[in-house]
């Protein structure tokens, strides 16, 4: 497959700290490991011997393929991180995201309604944030996530003083 | 329109103070001062609960009524034996009841009241849990007066004020006399306009801003419209499938489902006529006029500039007439059903003619950034790239391309390697940028243009998934506030995706800096604006249509 990516050319992408991929890594295993460990459950219940209603190939294949599919999603973990930047230009924010499924969004600094910055609980163990920036559109999902704390909120106040400047109307 | 109408006033009032203890809650209707523009509070008119709460009346009187009533006609006695010995109880608590919510509704009236003071609009509702709530007038995204039925009969109207935050905080009020709801719009439009009350007479009330009616949509036309919608399609796919199911299985169940199927169609078909009946649209200094209904009826209006995006389509079978529908994101209404509304806030045209279409684009861009608009916007509707020509290698401006004769008026379709992909929509599917706007087509048999200005954009995203990447090309999706457009450019070919990512970001940057202030009308000398024409980003642009 060729893997040219969409992103305007000549641009100096900032990447999000390596460290994120541990909290991806623990979202990945509250996720995937419920769902495989749930759906396993009519299979011990066969090996088991208290119902057997369930045919024992269908009670292999569906947590198997279930497996499968979370040890492709934690394979690709690492590489998403990777893929995950942004770059402020003079005008506007960029962020990219994404490998199989890319988006680069364009955020003017003039469209910002407002800067949150959240903290989760693994991401506070590694002193990381998530920085999201918030226009009149719903539409605008863009969220730079593993971003080291002091380099967040110096990101935050540099985008609340360019959106202050170049504040436009809706 | 008199300035002589009096809405309730209360005189204690005057300062915000919590609760004007001194007026007496029953003279309000009687006060006889005139809408001062600045600082007073003022109530809404005292009959206002009973209309928005009559249905609860109703319920309470049928809850208690229908028995009693029952029982008079069949001649037995009134109560049972059983219960007999506690008539008075019974009527105790249902006129406790009554009393109560009477009560409830008073005081809703006494403890609701607004305030137009100072650039701002302020609401204070609730007694027990009080809320103040108030708008900023220049960030007025629109204003609609709003007619129920039960309401029209008694000359009331609610007013509802949009601000910009997807129909979370409209700030409304039910009900007042017509007349004054008329003379409020027009008093807050003019000051979110920028107009100052007269300081010699700050007293008078502003007049109603003058205005010109565009177009008008005939019933007929709106009948055939609903007829040749695609939900008359899904109608004959479904009564041929049952009768065929029917016939195939011998079974005649299939026809009782066709009942509930049937009441649901025709309320729908009775709402959009209901909705869409006797549409008229007018132009005037404050914006886009829109009045339709048949029993409830609504007059909204929409300041110059406050419509983010704009969407005409065409269902296949309107082509036979050559009918179009015009839809619009406005910050202030949300999605279609975001407040229990559907469509119909959202609907710039119900249905109309290309004439029609193109007279409305003119009044929602009055500056379209091209030498030839009514070509380009044509192109836009219903154009379709040549066959077997590559589309252009790069990016003509819309203008440059008109100039230039271009068959498609610059239109950049998707490459042909799409055309596997997308067999029929490849030589539809494109784009092109006026000085003003993006022009985003789509769709051979449901035909969709849609048109986005640019200091309207918000933000973009390129988006590609691994088949598009297959094919070197890539979406672009633009953000806009809530509504029923969502522009999308899709498979464009990836080199003329990231050239119209650079360019439109440039574009909306252009834009913004141009981009004058929320006050429309500030600029403009007040007396000079009577023509049609939206004074906001005034450029010597040629009007279309």
């Amino acid at each position: 497959m060729p893997t040219e990516a969409i992103d305007p050319p000549g641009i100096s992408w900032l990447r999000v700290s390596p460290k994120y991929v541990t909290v991806r890594l623990v979202e990945w295993a509250i996720g995937n490991l419920i769902a495989v460990a749930l759906l396993s459950l009519p299979l011990v219940f066969a090996l088991v011997g208290w119902w057997d209603w369930v045919p024992l190939w269908l009670a292999i294949t569906v947590p198997a393929f279930m497996l499968l599919l979370a040890v492709w999603r934690l394979l690709l973990i690492p590489r998403q991180v990777r893929a995950i930047g942004y770059a402020e230009r003079d005008d506007d924010l960029l962020i990219r995201s994404g490998i199989f499924f890319q988006r680069t969004l364009v955020v003017p600094y003039g469209r910002m309604q407002y800067v949150d910055i959240g903290v989760g609980p693994v991401e506070r163990g590694l002193g990381l944030c998530t920085l999201k920036l918030h226009t009149a559109s719903a539409g605008t999902n863009a969220e730079i996530p593993g971003l080291p704390s002091d380099e967040g909120a110096r990101l935050r106040e540099q985008l609340s003083a360019r959106g202050a400047a170049r504040l436009a109307g809706l | 329109m008199t300035s002589d109408r009096a809405v309730t006033s209360d005189g204690a009032g005057t300062a915000g103070g919590p609760l004007g203890g001194s007026a007496p809650a029953g003279d309000g209707p009687a006060g006889q001062a005139s809408i001062k523009p600045d600082g007073e509070w003022l109530r809404v008119h005292p009959a206002s609960p009973f209309i928005r709460g009559w249905v609860a009346l109703a319920a309470i009187g049928f809850f208690f009524g229908r028995d009693t009533f029952e029982r008079m006609l069949q001649g037995r006695p009134l109560m049972d034996e059983m219960y007999s010995g506690r008539v008075p109880f019974l009527i105790a608590g249902g006129g406790l009841v009554l009393v109560l919510s009477v009560l409830g509704f008073i005081l809703t009236w006494y403890f609701t009241r607004y305030q137009v003071a100072e650039g701002y609009v302020r609401v204070n509702t609730g007694f027990l849990f009080k809320q103040q709530r108030q708008a900023r007038l220049d960030r007025v995204q629109a204003i609609d007066i709003v007619q129920p039925l039960l309401a029209r009969i008694f000359g009331l109207a609610e007013l509802k004020f949009e601000v910009a935050d997807a129909g979370e905080s409209a700030v409304r009020l039910a009900y007042l006399r017509i007349d004054d709801a008329r003379q409020l719009r027009a008093t807050i439009l003019a000051r979110a306009a920028g107009l100052e009350p007269d300081p010699e007479r700050p007293d008078e009330a502003l007049p109603e801003a003058p205005e010109f009616p565009v177009l008008s949509v005939p019933p007929s036309r709106l009948i055939g419209s609903l007829l040749l919608s695609e939900q008359s399609f899904f109608v004959v796919v479904g009564a041929v499938a049952s009768v065929v199911l029917s016939t195939v299985t011998d079974n005649r169940g299939f026809y009782f489902y066709l009942i509930p199927a049937a009441l649901g169609l025709a309320a729908a078909y009775w709402g959009s006529f209901n909705k869409g009946y006797n549409f008229t649209a007018a132009i005037s200094p404050d914006g886009i006029r829109l009045r339709y209904g048949l029993l409830d009826t609504q007059a909204q209006t929409l300041p110059p500039g406050r419509i983010q995006a704009l969407k005409v389509t065409q269902p296949p079978l309107w082509r036979i007439f050559g009918w179009y529908r015009m839809q619009v994101n406005v910050a202030g209404y949300g999605g279609p059903g975001s407040n229990g509304e559907g469509a119909s806030r959202t609907t710039l045209l119900p249905v109309g003619v290309l004439a029609d279409v193109m007279r409305m684009l003119s009044l929602v861009l009055p500056d379209p950034g091209t030498p030839d608009p009514a070509r380009v916007f044509a192109a836009g509707l219903t154009g379709i790239a040549p066959a077997g020509r590559p589309g252009p290698a790069r990016q003509p401006a819309a203008a440059e391309a008109a100039e230039a004769g271009e068959p498609d008026s610059g239109f950049v379709t998707s490459p042909r390697r799409v055309r596997l992909l997308a067999p029929l929509g490849w030589r539809r599917n494109g784009f092109t940028a006026t000085d003003t706007a993006l022009l985003i087509r789509s769709g051979r048999l449901w035909r969709e243009l849609v048109v986005v200005p640019h200091q309207r954009t918000q933000s973009m995203a390129l988006h590609q998934g691994p088949l598009a990447r297959r094919f070197r090309v890539a979406d672009l999706v633009l953000h806009t506030t809530a509504g029923p457009v969502s522009p999308r450019v899709i498979q464009a070919g990836l080199d003329e995706a990231r050239a119209l990512f650079d360019a439109q970001a440039a574009r909306a940057r252009e834009a913004r800096k141009r981009q004058t202030s929320e006050q429309w009308l500030a600029q403009v000398a007040p007396a000079a604006v009577v023509e049609p024409d939206n004074p906001q980003n005034h450029q010597e642009g040629p009007q279309h249509g």
